[in-house]
């Protein structure tokens, strides 16, 4: 398994540095204003489905959703599969980059399905 | 549980979280930098740079853990939108359980945290970024380091401002 990661490293190093990008850009406005202030009544439009509808359902919606879910999820994997070869996890390391990427491929598919039911 | 609600509840990385911070928790305890410094040369990447380098100082240690576990609030944060987004698929009832759960108060402490610390990693992310710039960008000679910090700096400020507006209805 590790053999397979090392082939397939320029390519997770690509969906890495672009998800560390698009995850870093988007997803802080995301969680200030989707998970604290409309919870907390402070944007009840956040809240509301007709309003998150509309702007999810949009072409340009949908496409920076997918950005949003996708490439963020392959740039933590990376993330953490490395702070684990920090803390010494080389033997480790095929079963648990198999798990971060799993995760991240799960995800990225489930994402495509997601937008293309909305 | 739907399968993207199991995929998504960010309790199991909650957990994980918990795991990898215990870890580093107790292996760190009563060892010197060195011994990390040692541990880190596992892996390929380390063991290419590692030669004749020095254990880094507590603070850059400590600053780049907290940028490794960025990657937890990467991941934690787009497994969130991806299970309201299936919810607004599957429609108003869907949504609406969503948005309840998320008015639990650790949903919201979490969140807090997530945008304090991705703001932070965005903003450390881009102050490596000069360092891997050529010379000459085109026929152009590169920007001065503050000038491109500067730039990404502004602009992340500018997408987060534009975002949660559009994102609260204030704006368009």
């Amino acid at each position: 398994m590790r053999r397979m990661l090392l082939v397939l490293e320029p390519v997770i190093w690509l969906l890495f540095s672009a998800g560390m990008m698009v995850g870093g850009l988007l997803l802080p406005a995301w969680a200030l204003v989707m998970g604290v202030a409309g919870p907390l009544g402070i944007a009840p439009a956040a809240t509301s489905y007709d309003h998150v509808y509309a702007l999810a359902s949009h072409p340009l919606g949908r496409l920076v959703l997918l950005a949003a879910i996708a490439l963020p999820l392959w740039g933590g994997a990376h993330h953490l599969r490395h702070v684990w070869l920090d803390f010494g996890g080389l033997r480790s390391d095929g079963l648990v980059g198999t798990l971060c990427y799993g995760v991240a491929l799960l995800g990225s598919l489930a994402a495509i399905v997601a937008v293309a039911r909305l | 549980m739907n399968p993207i609600d199991l995929l998504a509840n960010t309790w199991i990385w909650y957990a994980l979280f918990g795991v990898v911070a215990a870890l580093f928790f107790l292996r760190g305890r009563g060892r010197s930098l060195t011994s990390f410094a040692e541990r880190s040369s596992g892996s390929p990447g380390a063991r290419a740079s590692a030669v004749g380098a020095v254990p880094p100082g507590r603070e850059k240690l400590r600053s780049y853990l907290a940028f490794g576990f960025g990657g937890f609030f990467l991941m934690s944060v787009s497994l969130l939108v991806l299970r309201a987004v299936w919810a607004l698929g599957n429609g108003e009832a869907a949504w609406s359980r969503v948005q309840a759960s998320l008015q639990n108060p650790i949903y919201v402490i979490f969140h807090a945290l997530a945008f304090v610390w991705l703001s932070w990693f965005v903003l450390r992310l881009f102050r490596l970024f000069p360092a891997t710039q050529p010379r000459r960008i085109g026929p152009l000679r590169r920007p001065p380091d503050a000038v491109l910090v500067g730039g990404l700096s502004a602009a992340f400020v500018g997408v987060t401002l534009a975002l949660a507006a559009i994102l609260s209805g204030a704006l368009g």
